[in-house]
């Protein structure tokens, strides 16, 4: 699994930025926020989040709707609405390109595209500094058709092109994780077990949270060249770890006044 | 002066619909942990059981199938209706492959034919005063158009229907080119249904409703016979009841719905979180983690490692993780019995 290429706050207008670029699919996230909100979506405790999801090309369509439900439900449960009440938190996603072989895999495209636009969003709201309970991550699992069992692995964050050679899909699985390890977001479609499901949430979890516990958590500032080399390592196989390092590259950025002087 | 001592003042009561309103939260763990072991909800159902629903098919006279489905007050009118796309107006250039040998062979073609010609078409309306959230004269809500893309994208991944059941095929009874050999099999239109979802009344649950409105209207759906005329050059629909045949579909997959209702822990006894099923509005409203599960159990096999799960939608929170997950799907084929019992018309 390659890492994830990610540029932050590239768009000056925009509070928070994030354009983002995986297995060809590159979107660009923009956060605003907190600012007013109308008074017909004003809530009195919490702030209201408005998501909106633009398509490649066209006009958004239900579809686009659907994504958004998802995308708004998954973050409110991260951001840490409480502490900004009547305000509003408006995050837009610009689908910039897809790879040319999403809508001949044969798999639901919408759920192919979901976990790129979950990160996107994350990543612009962390750029955005809205306050945020936890981490998010999110990986696509894709389980081929096969007569036997366990004769095809389970396809990890495939591209579209492993898609299409893997065809047929029998299901397909996304799912989201928060950094404490819950279960955030699950979309799954297809025929398959719970045994299955539960496989695959396993080996989500595993990519999506990482196994082993000895990161002493924080952001780490001032290590050698040496960990770095082991970040770019460990970047391939574990999310978040690669998160980490999206934001260890952000914080150095903005402690460069601190470090010059 | 007046000696009298200052009243104590009442304790703070409210009456039951005024508490419900005032603050929803409090009033539903209230009745959730009212009970020791067996807790209620404020509807007076316990946290896993479902609504019977009511079904009633073939009511409306101008489709050519119908259904009214009730669950408990959420109540949903869905009618099918056929009409016939005709050959020279399918868009691009899509070509009939002709007729495959086996039954199966082509199944991974029938997805693209119909989801790529768009053959079959759902829709929902809200009426007006269907729901209190709802305003009426609005374009379709985010609401509404969510339960369209749930509605046609299951449609599509569950591949209900069959494509041979849409095709308006026809063989011309003379080959032009070899008058010995027979003629092929052209193919001269498509029927499409039109599948619209409308509300009456929504008390939660609208997605888990509508589905069985359109499986029980699919399943009541009768297509006339179309042919292809060779001196009409067109196609016409006999009007003989006895040729019209009824759709054929593929397993019965049934969806069930959950809300998770998160407590706020007063103390550490006792559990916090309920996993309600099929929750009513003043449910939905409270909160905020759903799952959806759909399963088909057609096949009798009911186990963890048969392929019954058709679909799982779940987002809005973290509690429902990968062992509660296993008692959800193990609720929903329990479901499945009870919905398809009533589908049938046993129950």
């Amino acid at each position: 699994m390659v890492a994830p290429a990610v540029t932050l706050t590239h768009l000056n207008r925009a509070d928070g930025s994030a354009t983002y670029t995986h297995n060809d699919y590159s979107i660009i996230g923009a956060v605003n926020g907190p600012i007013e909100v109308q008074r017909r979506d004003e809530l009195p405790e919490e702030a209201a989040i408005e998501v909106n999801v633009r398509p490649a090309m066209g006009v958004s369509t239900p579809r686009e709707r659907h994504l958004e439900t998802l995308i708004h439900s998954t973050l409110r449960s991260i951001i840490l609405t409480r502490l900004i009440p009547r305000t509003l938190v408006q995050i837009t996603l610009q689908v910039r390109s897809l790879p040319e072989e999403d809508a001949s895999a044969g798999v639901n495209t919408s759920l192919t595209l979901l976990p790129h636009l979950l990160h996107t969003a994350f990543l612009a709201l962390l750029s955005a500094s809205i306050p945020l309970l936890t981490t998010l991550t999110s990986v696509l699992i894709a389980i081929p058709s096969s007569p036997t069992t366990n004769a095809f692995p389970p396809l990890l964050s495939p591209t579209a092109i492993e898609l299409l050679r893997a065809k047929p899909i029998r299901s397909i699985h996304v799912f989201a994780f928060a950094g404490d390890g819950k279960l955030l977001l699950n979309e799954s479609d297809g025929k398959f077990s719970y045994e299955e499901w539960s496989e695959a949430c396993q080996m989500a979890e595993d990519v999506c949270c990482g196994e082993d516990e000895e990161e002493e958590g924080g952001v780490k500032l001032d290590d050698g060249e040496g960990a770095m080399d082991v970040d770019a390592q460990a970047q391939g196989e574990n999310l978040e770890k690669w998160l980490r390092s999206v934001v260890m590259r952000k914080v150095e950025g903005e402690q460069r006044w601190k470090s010059a002087t | 002066m007046a000696t009298t001592a200052p009243q104590p003042p009442p304790a703070l009561t409210f009456p039951r619909p005024i508490f419900a309103a005032v603050s929803p939260h409090p009033f539903l763990q209230a009745h959730l942990s009212a009970a020791k072991n067996k807790s209620l909800r404020a509807n007076g159902r316990t946290a896993r059981e479902f609504r019977v629903p009511g079904i009633n098919t073939g009511s409306l006279t101008y489709c050519n199938g119908s259904a009214v489905v009730r669950l408990g007050n959420t109540s949903v009118v869905c009618g099918v209706r056929a009409e016939i796309l005709k050959d020279e107006d399918i868009p691009g250039t899509y070509e009939y492959p002709g007729q495959t040998a086996g039954e199966d062979s082509d199944d991974e073609d029938e997805g693209s034919e119909m989801e790529g010609l768009r053959l079959l078409v759902p829709n929902v309306e809200l009426s007006t005063g269907s729901t209190p959230s709802h305003i009426p004269g609005n374009a379709p809500t985010t609401y509404a158009q969510t339960l369209i893309t749930r509605i046609r994208s299951l449609l599509h991944s569950t591949r209900l229907l069959h494509a041979s059941d849409l095709r308006i095929l026809y063989r011309s009874s003379t080959n032009p080119e070899d008058p010995d050999t027979e003629a092929e099999t052209q193919l001269k239109g498509y029927w499409v249904l039109y599948l619209d979802v409308f509300f009456v009344s929504i008390d939660g649950n609208a997605f888990d409703a509508s589905w069985i409105a359109i499986l029980a209207a699919l399943r009541d759906t009768l297509l006339p016979r179309a042919y292809f005329d060779e001196e009409y050059e067109g196609i016409l629909c006999s009007d003989d009841p006895k040729e019209a045949q009824r759709l054929s579909l593929r397993g019965l997959p049934i969806s069930s719905t959950f809300a998770v209702f998160e407590g706020r822990k007063e103390d550490d006894e006792g559990e916090a979180d309920w996993v309600l099923s099929d929750p009513d509005a003043f449910e939905e409203g409270v909160c905020r983690e759903t799952v959806s599960i759909v399963v088909d159990c057609e096949g009798g096999k009911k186990g963890t490692k048969d392929l019954v799960v058709r679909r799982v939608e779940k987002s809005g929170g973290g509690v429902v993780g990968r062992e509660t997950m296993g008692g959800l799907v193990k609720r929903s084929i329990d479901r499945w019995g009870e919905v398809s019992k009533v589908l049938e018309g046993k129950a």
